[in-house]
């Protein structure tokens, strides 16, 4: 009844994940860059409320890939952006970012050293920045509600292409996807399971703040658009496990994902085998470019010692969700808030 | 419901040469409905928001028009508490070609089963027929889509009940469809109760529901499973969108016993709850196919009426009404 057509704009094509059957009841959801979902629709709706003048600069803290969808925006939208990032940025997408016209600050390497680390030291220079320019516009997708409102198109699509979902798995970072997902696909199927895939060192879900390898997943500040009442349960894959996932879902399913992807595979593929009767969801946020020099580098694997211990066949549950055991433990999280989880117990990192 | 006012014939009345009287006097047909499946407000592609609706039809009560064209006298008499009639027959007149008849007005006799101001559609469905009765009496047939947009210009806000043969998301205040989602509606039974009788709600009164964003996203998620509901007869997921969508009105027009009434639909093997989102009847949705079905629906009506809720009666949205008990009133 309707006509396929083409698109307008490239970012308009990257913005919806195909759904791929991995097993009879394990869907994969994946996308080309997931974050052009919220970067898309945060500067629309910036648009039609008067706030991107002409002369406006957008402007965000990232080192990523929310980073490289704010400057795939700006080319469609004629505006200037401008982004904070770590010190160490991968110099492929340094290269890209500024071939969309994009300018990108680096903090200096010795701001890892403080409390926060270089997330608290990216917000204070947004800051300063945000004072030098006349206009300026923050997406903020840390705490702007419309980051997780965005992913209802995500719903709208596994509605439509699959009316029953029992459990959705994915990475949580900001929070915006799985909470902008999964609360919006409760409005009509109430029951349906939400599983966050965290890593080791992340405050996300109460483990002390330290040093994390793994990208795309993981915080070291709360941020506000993280909804834990959402969570059923979390999961927490150390580098080893998530990158050995990440490559077998490539080698068993042809499907070249970045490694929180994997991860969330590791955690969804055990779910799913437990609930057969279950149609579980996988969200796989990236793919795997940005990681072919490592991931999908089996001397570089081997060097960091990543291919010498056997990936665990299910997760070590944890009562206690402050610490970690081993490369994937998981918890009953039960759709609580961070209160009613670790309200009784001391907050072992600085902030939150 | 008792036939409303009946205006005597216009005697001696000249009709145009050649025609009896008899030939130009038009009929029209209109069926109620039951409130809605869903009701909110939805983006186009350009992102623009549209209040809209998809309607549950109630085919075995409706109204039915007649017109008497006039040809000298220019005004259009009909029932004087039905000003939306007689609106609707002014717009119709004018719209139509004066080649195909001379009338300047006429009479109007209104004949409905239509419960009045519980979100029934007794207007809508008065008007509708009005418009096809005045197009009739012209020999003038006119598409779905006029006279949907006729209603909305006479009464503000319509539900959906001219367009009968399609499954539709229907701007109920611009008169147009936004999506066609099927030929028809999964096979079901609707259980209809009135959840306040001694209560009217009177349409135009209520001001538009100020839906926020975060609604208008889930308003987008309710018609996407709905879509998948339609195409894919899957009446479960059909009656958790129309559960939703009561769920979301309650912030605006609340019905006291929405969780009793999921409560009953779910004890009895029922799929969901729709209600009127601008009235006050509630339907509890069955599948037709089902095993039991008609038992279950006894005693689910058993229970309503135990529960103080008068049962309006039993909704087959692909009926004749040749099966219906019936009508609620009569």
């Amino acid at each position: 009844m309707t006509l396929r057509t083409g698109s307008d704009e490239a970012t308009h094509a990257f913005q919806l994940p195909r759904l791929i059957r991995l097993t009879p009841n394990l869907y994969a959801a994946s996308f080309m860059l997931m974050k052009m979902i919220p970067a898309r629709y945060i500067l629309r709706q910036a648009m039609a409320n008067g706030l991107l003048e002409p002369a406006t600069v957008i402007l965000e803290t990232t080192s990523g890939t929310f980073g490289l969808a704010l400057a795939m925006q700006g080319v469609h939208l004629d505006r200037r952006v401008v982004l904070v990032s770590d010190p160490v940025i991968d110099e492929r997408l340094y290269r890209r970012l500024t071939d969309l016209g994009a300018q990108v600050e680096r903090v200096p390497a010795e701001a890892g050293t403080i409390v926060g680390g270089f997330q608290v030291a990216r917000l204070n220079r947004l800051n300063e920045l945000r004072a030098a320019y006349p206009s300026t516009f923050c997406p903020e997708q840390y705490s702007n509600p419309d980051n997780p409102r965005s992913y209802a198109v995500v719903a709208e699509l596994l509605l439509e292409c699959l009316g029953q979902v029992d459990c959705v798995v994915g990475p949580v970072g900001s929070g915006g996807s799985m909470c902008g997902t999964v609360g919006n696909l409760r409005s009509v199927l109430p029951d349906c399971q939400a599983i966050g895939v965290d890593t080791h060192g992340s405050v996300l879900f109460g483990h002390a703040d330290a040093h994390r390898e793994l990208r795309g997943m993981g915080m070291s500040v709360l941020p506000a658009n993280l909804d834990h009442r959402i969570f059923d349960s979390v999961h927490w894959c150390a580098p080893v496990a998530a990158y050995q996932a990440t490559r077998q879902l490539h080698r068993r399913h042809a499907l070249f994902a970045g490694p929180s992807g994997g991860a969330a595979y590791l955690a969804a593929r055990w779910w799913a085998a437990a609930n057969p009767n279950a149609l579980t969801v996988v969200m796989l946020p990236d793919e795997g470019y940005r990681y072919q020099d490592t991931v999908y580098d089996d001397a570089w694997l081997r060097a960091a010692g990543y291919l010498d211990s056997p990936l665990p066949a299910e997760p070590v549950a944890v009562t206690d969700p402050r610490f970690p055991q081993g490369a994937w433990t998981s918890y009953d999280w039960q759709r609580r808030s961070y209160a009613e989880v670790l309200g009784g117990h001391q907050l072992l990192s600085g902030v939150g | 419901m008792p036939a409303q006012t009946l205006l005597a014939p216009p005697a001696g009345t000249p009709g145009p040469a050649g025609h009896a009287n008899l030939e130009v006097i038009g009929i029209g047909f209109a069926p109620a409905h039951h409130g809605e499946l869903l009701q909110g407000m939805f983006l186009d592609d350009a992102g623009v928001p549209h209040r809209a609706l998809v309607t549950l039809p109630q085919p075995a009560l409706g109204t039915r028009a007649v017109f008497r064209p006039s040809y000298t006298h220019g005004g259009v008499l009909g029932p004087s508490e039905l000003i939306k009639v007689r609106r609707a027959a002014i717009l119709t007149l004018g719209r139509l070609p004066s080649y195909r008849s001379p009338a300047k007005g006429g009479q109007i006799e209104i004949t409905s089963t239509v419960p009045h101001g519980i979100g029934m559609g007794s207007s809508t469905s008065d008007v509708t027929a009005t418009i096809r009765a005045v197009a009739d009496s012209h020999g003038h047939p006119l598409e779905k889509e006029e006279v949907a947009r006729l209603a909305v210009l006479a009464e503000c806000a319509s539900d959906s009940v001219m367009i009968c043969d399609q499954v539709v998301l229907f701007a109920q205040r611009e008169g147009t469809v936004l999506e066609v989602f099927g030929q028809q509606l999964p096979p079901m039974l609707v259980l209809g109760c009135d959840t306040a009788p001694e209560e009217k709600v009177d349409t135009l009164r209520l001001p538009p529901a100020p839906y926020d964003r975060s609604e208008i996203a889930q308003f987008g998620v309710l018609r996407a499973a709905l879509r998948r509901a339609v195409a894919k007869s899957d009446l479960a997921l059909l009656g958790r969108v129309a559960t939703a969508s009561a769920r979301i009105n309650q912030r605006y027009l609340p019905k006291p016993q929405l969780e009793m009434l999921l409560r009953l639909c779910a004890e009895h093997g029922g799929c969901g709850v729709q209600v009127a989102h601008s009235g006050t009847v509630a339907g509890l949705i069955f599948d037709a196919r089902a095993e039991q079905v008609a038992a279950n629906i006894d005693r689910c009506a058993d229970a309503l009426s135990d529960a103080g809720l008068a049962v309006t009666g039993l909704i087959d949205p692909a009926g004749r009404g040749d099966r219906q008990p019936a009508p609620a009133g009569a």
